[in-house]
């Protein structure tokens, strides 16, 4: 009952004038970058990240936030009506959307999506305030060293975002977690890795590393492909509703498709790819005829549509709770709470309840306004598909370089945000996963801090650890996983990992 | 030709060496607890092992070629455009200040698609609205020259 209190207040901050309209641009431009082939979530969410600079936290943890579920639905209109997954978790749309589309079943392929990423959204919100205080309770009984072990347990769970290598993986969570080392030592303060540059000694700024390594480095792969390309044909949206005998099999799909969201949204390191797959393959085995599957079954869309925006809303729990992100967006938005002064974890929701219930109330009525932007405004989106790339690109990149320069009124950080453009495109080039690098840079610091505390408690005995029962509980869950998805990944190259990361 | 990965492995190395070299020099542990060396020392030293490992797997398989993976004709023209056009602007805004340096930028990137008199336009449309929303709504102290643009 607590909690309901709470989202009451949250959603008079919700509510307020400005804070409604934050949350409209961040759907809005959510649903545009959602749209646009190539840029992503992360990439849209990191670009107006310094842009938020001068507002205030709850504003804009909102526009973000909006921005970052918004995405996971404007991504569906490409993938039905060009075939072209707008953002990588609505590539399986593109099964049996873009069949749906080409029987002139178009509208009912969106209408069906947006429905399911509504109550997709709206259960894993549910779920968000009925176990994240708990979960924040509990947590708040966590020392530096369970906080160790826990970021321990997420990082070894990134194993889930490595892509088709293993080993290439590992190599780019390491170096996000050198990146984070750059600057002042968390315990004695000292200066390191700075290379004399009095530009970072405060550390390698963050907007300048996720818009590099994510918006640029996509900007460049995009650059050499389609920067002429000529604006697809977009076949006609009408009958945005499933017939009456599609009712029952579609909202089994959403309902399937949330739990499986919200599941994996809980679980950090996870990606936004693995609900959408597991909920098709599910849909396709349990149904009566599988052979539809491909050709323009509703199951088809209504599940992983809804399994996405399920695991968009639960994702946000970790980090609410435990302040540990789960995906590369989600590691943006981390990046966002420690930019505005807030610190993420269990303390969140204790010292900042506005803030948090202030953002968890904004994204019922962000769902609600994507909702009416997706049924009966479809048709609207659908012509952003025309926009040439040509007009894209240059305003983008300049938008970029004005964001990054933002943050500090830095041309350093500019400069920096280009070298890890190009270090991106060429890391994507050679399939090193980027997800790794951004996730353990934010994580990096947090871990070097428990650590380090860890240790001085301990003094200096690393089996101290497993001399506490949550930590010790923690890193065996940790090495467990590890050690499972070593031998897994030797034997099946298993899912193949998000395109975007 | 080596792969790709090959010369990537190579950076992941070369960075890493770099950073355990620097790491070495720094207090492992203290008097009062670890260094800032601690740290640093095992994950560099991690990276460079993997790294390593990457780089011998690359070099025996026969991997994609740079030139089979980089973009070729216009593909490599479009790119080599936006990171020579960004480069530019950063090279050039402490002197020429944020519009001239943006107008140039952006006719790089708009001349990729359009007519140079087309390309123009845009960029210094582009320019005066960003230099208005960002320099006076956002107040953001924007680089400018002598002349205060």
């Amino acid at each position: 009952m607590e909690s309901f209190g709470y989202l009451l207040h949250g959603f008079e901050t919700a509510c307020s004038g400005w804070n409604l309209l934050y949350s409209l641009v961040g759907v809005s431009f959510g649903m545009f970058v959602g749209v646009l082939p190539g840029l992503g979530p992360t990439a849209g969410t990191a670009l107006l990240l310094p842009l938020t600079f001068g507002m205030q936290p709850v504003s804009a943890v909102i526009m973000l936030s909006g921005i970052y579920y918004g995405a996971m639905y404007g991504g569906t209109i490409t993938s039905v009506l060009i075939n072209v997954p707008g953002e990588s978790a609505s590539l399986i749309t593109c099964m049996d959307g873009y069949p749906m589309a080409r029987q002139g079943r178009a509208g009912t392929a969106l209408g069906v999506a947006a429905i399911g990423s509504f109550i997709g959204g709206m259960i894993a919100l549910a779920i968000l305030i009925l176990v994240g205080p708990i979960v924040a309770s509990q947590a708040l009984k966590f020392g530096p060293p369970e906080y160790f072990a826990l970021v321990v347990v997420g990082l070894s769970l990134l194993i889930g975002l490595m892509g088709k290598s293993l080993l290439r993986g590992l190599i780019a969570a390491l170096f996000g977690l050198t990146l984070a080392f750059v600057g002042m030592d968390p315990l004695t303060g000292s200066i390191r890795f700075a290379f004399g540059q009095e530009n970072l000694e405060d550390g390698i700024e963050f907007v300048s590393l996720a818009m590099g390594l994510f918006g640029l480095s996509e900007i460049f792969m995009t650059a050499e492909e389609n920067l002429n390309a000529q604006a697809a044909e977009i076949p006609k949206i009408q009958n945005m509703m499933p017939r009456r005998e599609e009712w029952g099999p579609s909202l089994k799909a959403i309902l399937r498709g949330s739990g499986i969201g919200v599941l994996l949204g809980l679980v950090p390191g996870t990606n936004s790819v693995i609900p959408t797959i597991l909920s098709y393959s599910i849909e396709k085995k349990i149904a009566a005829d599988p052979s539809r599957f491909g050709k323009g079954a509703i199951e088809g869309v209504a599940g992983p549509e809804t399994a996405n925006n399920a695991y968009a809303g639960a994702a946000l729990i970790p980090l609410f709770t435990l302040g540990i992100p789960s995906s590369p967006s989600i590691a943006v938005l981390l990046g966002a709470f420690i930019m505005h002064g807030l610190t993420p974890g269990p303390t969140l929701m204790q010292r900042n309840p506005e803030f948090v219930w202030g953002v968890i109330a904004s994204m019922f009525i962000g769902n609600a306004m994507l909702l009416v932007m997706n049924l009966p405004m479809a048709n609207m989106w659908a012509q952003l598909t025309r926009v040439p790339f040509k007009i894209m690109l240059p305003n983008i990149m300049i938008i970029m370089i004005l964001g990054a320069y933002s943050i500090n009124n830095s041309l350093f950080d500019v400069g920096m945000m280009l070298v890890f453009g190009i270090l991106g495109y060429f890391m994507k080039k050679a399939q090193f996963p980027l997800g790794p690098v951004l996730l353990t840079f934010v994580l990096g610091k947090i871990l070097e801090s428990s650590l380090m505390k860890s240790l001085t408690i301990f003094n200096g005995n690393f089996l101290g650890f497993f001399q506490r029962p949550i930590s010790a509980t923690l890193l065996i869950i940790a090495i467990t996983i590890i050690v499972v998805s070593i031998y897994l990944g030797s034997k099946d190259k298993g899912i193949e990992g998000d395109s975007e990361i | 030709m080596k792969s790709l990965e090959v010369y990537i492995s190579g950076f992941f190395i070369l960075f890493g060496a770099i950073i355990f070299q620097l790491a070495s020099s720094m207090k492992y542990y203290g008097e009062y607890g670890p260094g800032p060396g601690l740290l640093p020392l095992w994950i560099s030293g991690m990276m460079v092992v993997l790294a390593a490992v990457n780089l011998v797997a690359a070099l025996k398989k026969n991997g994609k070629s740079l030139a089979d993976i980089l973009p070729k004709g216009t593909g490599l023209i479009n790119v080599l455009s936006c990171v020579g056009a960004y480069a530019l602007f950063i090279v050039t805004v402490p002197y020429l200040g944020f519009t001239i340096s943006s107008i140039a930028m952006l006719f790089i990137l708009f001349s990729r698609g359009y007519t140079w008199r087309r390309g123009l336009c845009l960029s210094i449309l582009v320019t005066g609205i960003l230099f208005f929303v960002f320099g006076s709504v956002l107040t953001v102290p924007l680089p400018v020259n002598e002349f205060g643009w």
